[in-house]
């Protein structure tokens, strides 16, 4: 009847295979993903499309823009909002993914899968990591079809289209790395808030808008001190990362989104161990 | 070999124990009946098996390793509350990503080969949420099935199925034991689907084990009795009382209770002038003997 038992220890990689696997496996098998994708894609084409609308009046609106790029990344870090064009770039991608984050994530825990997932996995850490790499790995995907929608968009309202090819390159990467950043912070906002679904959305928003920094830049501005420290934070070097970014904008940001990814994950997995998580 | 050996676990929730100090041993290759009132922490104990809840105190092993052990871990199966499935996804997806999950080589011919065991193969395509609850509580079973597990964890898994469904998750359950060497740790308010399979049992009430033993100890602790009917059921309980030492009425019966002998009850009977119109011997259930138990009618 009984046969001899033998328990063999995963390792790490294997570990993370398996719950990479399941996370890639349900990215790609399931709507939500390619919703995000669209979104990141329409949203730029359509803030381009407005600014071809006559306005009350039948005039035509200021152009928001005077160069496709800047609907990509912001001519110089604008740390401080003054119009909505200094906004309106693909750090919107970080919103859209703190969004879709919250779904992914809330999903896990709403269907029950999580338990599937935490019995098999004793080590919580995989988890976390996990996750961070596999919403990563859609927001930099989102910002591809950011690119894509902004680009098209730009050029179709007939914006003008000279650029510093590799500042351009270099702010686009930039984003793109930031999102593992971004990602870790989603990630460990859920699991802070994984009994309540709404707060959850809430808070990836707020965080994604880049708020805190927003406002903190605004004091700096006032005090007239330096803002180059801002960069430190994730909203402050996803907007370092613009059209005037050189080589060491890109080592800042891997920098940046490495520690913070290292920080957030610890701190996930930290909950994660001294919580009950089901 | 024990599958789980538990010493003194706790925990509470808000100052209130749902386990408390709790011990518990299951042997690897049983069946364990799990048994107890609601609220009495069984639920608590498996979630707490299975590192979804952080015990307050005490010490879990599973087959004889620490149960944060991951090597032992992945080779747990739970079914806990609900299926745990994606109810968008159709069966054949959720038992994928549990495959995937679980670093299986060959997903499909696993997945074939658990949705055969729980008697579900023609319907893999199907979407979960599309499911009943018998077939959502089956797949249940599958997932937990998948990857060869030593030990599985199932919470109240018969709970709202039909007879034919409790029928087919009894065979499934008593098939994985006997061909898998699966250890079975199963919690249900249906005891007498559960005396038909539990090879041993626990009786957890307020956080603490009542008592363990095994199904052979409950048939030797299980009291014989008799039950009979009478004209004058009144007057035939006062005449029994005078001979034997323990006699009840339950519904429509008197019950005579540890005689074997069913013909000195319908002799002394009939000395009275009872004429008995029914009669049958009988041993008392899981169930009864539990009722006693927890009516404090049975010695601990």
């Amino acid at each position: 009847m009984s046969k001899k038992l033998k328990f063999e220890s995963p390792t790490f990689t294997q570990r993370i295979k398996g719950m990479l696997g399941v996370d890639f496996y349900r990215l790609f098998h399931t709507p939500l993903f390619y919703i995000f994708l669209a979104i990141a894609a329409i949203i730029p084409a359509m803030v381009s499309a407005m600014t071809m609308m006559p306005d009350q009046n039948g005039n035509k609106m200021e152009p928001l823009y005077s160069n496709v790029w800047q609907i990509i990344a912001a001519t110089e870090p604008l740390y401080v909002i003054r119009s909505i064009a200094d906004y309106a770039n693909m750090n919107m991608v970080f919103i859209f993914g703190g969004i879709m984050v919250s779904i992914f994530i809330g999903h896990d825990y709403k269907s029950g899968y999580v338990k599937q997932l935490f019995t098999t996995h004793a080590k919580k850490q995989d988890y976390m990591i996990s996750k961070s790499l596999v919403c990563a790995f859609a927001m930099a995907c989102m910002c591809v079809t950011y690119f894509i929608g902004g680009t098209v968009g730009g050029l179709m309202v007939g914006y003008e289209t000279t650029v510093n090819v590799g500042s351009l390159i270099i702010a686009i990467l930039g984003k793109m790395v930031m999102s593992l950043g971004w990602a870790s912070l989603y990630t460990f906002l859920n699991i802070i808030f994984r009994r309540y679904f709404g707060i959850s959305i809430a808070s990836s928003f707020f965080f994604g808008t880049g708020i805190l920094i927003i406002g903190a830049a605004a004091i700096v501005e006032n005090l007239s001190l330096p803002t180059g420290f801002l960069n430190i934070f994730l909203y402050g070097s996803s907007v370092n990362a613009c059209l005037t970014s050189s080589f060491g904008t890109l080592v800042l940001c891997v920098l940046v989104s490495a520690a913070w990814t290292v920080v957030y994950n610890l701190a996930g997995t930290y909950i994660l161990n001294n919580s009950d998580v089901y | 070999m024990n599958a789980i050996e538990i010493k003194g676990l706790s925990k509470s929730f808000r100052g209130m124990y749902a386990v408390d100090h709790l011990n518990m041993t299951v042997p690897a290759g049983s069946i364990y009946g799990f048994i107890g009132e609601n609220g009495s922490g069984k639920s608590t104990t498996m979630k707490l098996l299975c590192g979804h809840l952080v015990p307050d105190e005490g010490k879990m092993k599973l087959f004889g390793r620490d149960y944060t052990d991951p090597g032992v871990r992945v080779r747990v199966g739970a079914l806990i509350e609900n299926a745990g499935c994606f109810p968008g996804s159709s069966v054949y997806q959720n038992l994928m990503m549990q495959c995937i999950n679980l670093g299986i080589e060959n997903p499909d011919e696993e997945i074939r080969r658990v949705l055969e065991i729980v008697r579900m193969e023609d319907n893999a395509s199907l979407k979960f949420k599309r499911c009943s609850l018998g077939m959502k509580q089956r797949i249940g079973i599958a997932m937990a099935l998948l990857g060869d597990p030593a030990l599985l964890i199932l919470d109240e898994p018969i709970n709202g199925l039909d007879t034919d469904g409790m029928r087919i998750m009894r065979e499934i359950l008593v098939d994985i034991t006997e061909k898998y060497g699966c250890t079975v740790l199963i919690s249900s308010h249906i005891l007498g689907e559960l005396e038909k399979i539990a090879t041993h049992y626990g009786i957890i009430r307020q956080g603490r084990m009542v008592m363990e033993m095994s199904a052979k100890d409950l048939e030797g602790r299980a009291r014989v009795f008799t039950s009979l009917r009478t004209k004058d059921m009144n007057g035939a309980k006062d005449i029994l009382k005078k001979k034997f030492s323990d006699v009840r009425t339950e519904g429509e019966y008197i019950r005579v209770y540890d005689v074997d002998d069913t013909g000195s009850i319908v002799e002394h009977l009939m000395k009275s002038g009872h004429i008995v119109s029914e009669i049958r011997k009988n041993k008392i259930g899981l169930e009864e003997y539990y009722i006693e138990l927890m009516s404090g009618k049975e010695e601990k």
